[in-house]
């Protein structure tokens, strides 16, 4: 069986930015609470980059929401 | 006596470094030492050149006769260490040095790291080399690099032995200047060891170093290929034996291999990540 490539077909889409505007957090504070760099967090909210379970996990805990809310799969196709 | 010139020019030289310019200008700044160092040591080197090149004199070194180069830079090392040792005890630096020298060499995730975790936590929060990192400055930096090397690469082996060879010192500081502004624009990430980066900066330093890997090993195979049919042809020239091969080679064209390999051995990390940084940001751009 082989490994479904992690292309453009799924994207992990978020609501990152819309929950760190309403914990009135700046990037750069989410970021020193979960233990990234600022832009790291630019590119969850841009959808470029799909963070780790522990990441997702730790941006949730932060933000006082569940993963599946802020984190969701996206399929274009 | 040329040898007694030479060490001459030598002490004259680090007379003016370490007794001026690096207490004026350098102070307890060791990275910055040690950028500087590189060009303290290309002058002895270049003064030789200009001395020696066209007559290639033997300069004798205890019991060894050696030419201009090898000679200059053994008596500028040997009579550079203890002064720089010296240097570094009047100023109470000798402890950080060697655990400069100590991270720098120091072994961490998949292999050899040439950045420190602390410069790399420098570089990111750095904005001042912000010019180096637009998408433009990064196509520039990408092509102008990989130019420059196959420019010095393709001189050295058509020079011949004429004072044109000399090109090779500045051939040298120009990989140096590119390798400099690379490591800037992708802020070292690509030669940073795991502790210094978050998840998403190992991961793109990663994928960087399979590109770079890619490109090391079509490199590698296609020199090897040409060998290959150097010999495969020269079995058909009349004099061949079948066996044994010459393959005549000059100084400036050692010169030009050395650094073509020393360049991309050093500089295809940060190559591939710039690269890869320009694909993700066309991709952005033809997305908006």
């Amino acid at each position: 069986m082989g490994r479904k490539p992690t292309s453009d077909e799924d994207r992990v889409a978020n609501r990152v930015e819309d929950f760190r505007t309403q914990a009135d957090l700046s990037r750069q504070e989410l970021a020193d609470q979960v233990g990234v760099h600022y832009q790291t967090i630019g590119y969850i909210e841009r959808g470029e980059y799909a963070p780790s379970l522990v990441l997702a996990l730790r941006i949730a805990s932060v933000l006082g929401a569940s993963v599946e809310e802020i984190f969701w799969l996206e399929e274009e196709n | 006596m040329n040898e007694l010139l030479v060490v001459f020019y030598i002490l004259a030289t680090l007379a003016v470094a370490y007794l001026w310019f690096y207490p004026r200008f350098i102070g307890n700044n060791l990275q910055l030492m040690a950028w500087v160092d590189v060009a303290v040591t290309s002058i002895p080197v270049a003064i030789s050149a200009i001395l020696y090149w066209e007559s290639d004199p033997t300069f004798r070194f205890f019991v060894f006769d050696l030419n201009w180069f090898f000679f200059t830079i053994l008596a500028l090392t040997i009579i550079e260490i203890p002064i720089f040792l010296l240097y570094l005890k009047a100023r109470g630096l000798s402890k950080a040095y060697w655990q400069l020298f100590k991270q720098q060499s120091s072994m961490s995730g998949a292999g050899f790291t040439t950045a420190s975790a602390k410069e790399v936590e420098k570089n990111l929060n750095d904005t001042r080399w912000d010019g180096l990192r637009s998408i433009g400055a990064k196509s520039f930096l990408l092509w102008a690099s990989n130019l420059a090397i196959w420019f010095g690469t393709a001189f050295l082996i058509l020079v011949g032995d004429n004072l044109w060879a000399t090109y090779a010192l500045i051939h040298v500081l120009v990989i140096f200047a590119f390798w400099f502004l690379l490591r800037k624009s992708v802020r070292l990430v690509a030669d940073a060891p795991d502790e210094a980066l978050d998840e998403m900066m190992i991961s793109s330093r990663d994928r960087a170093h399979v590109l770079a890997y890619r490109f090391f090993a079509a490199f590698a195979f296609t020199a090897g290929t040409a060998l290959m049919v150097f010999a495969v042809v020269n079995d058909f020239q009349e004099d061949s034996d079948g066996f044994s091969y010459l393959l005549s080679i000059t100084w400036p064209q050692v010169q030009a291999v050395f650094w073509l390999i020393f360049a991309y051995a050093t500089m295809l990390p940060s190559m591939a990540m710039l690269f890869l940084d320009i694909k993700r940001e066309k991709t952005r751009n033809a997305k908006s």
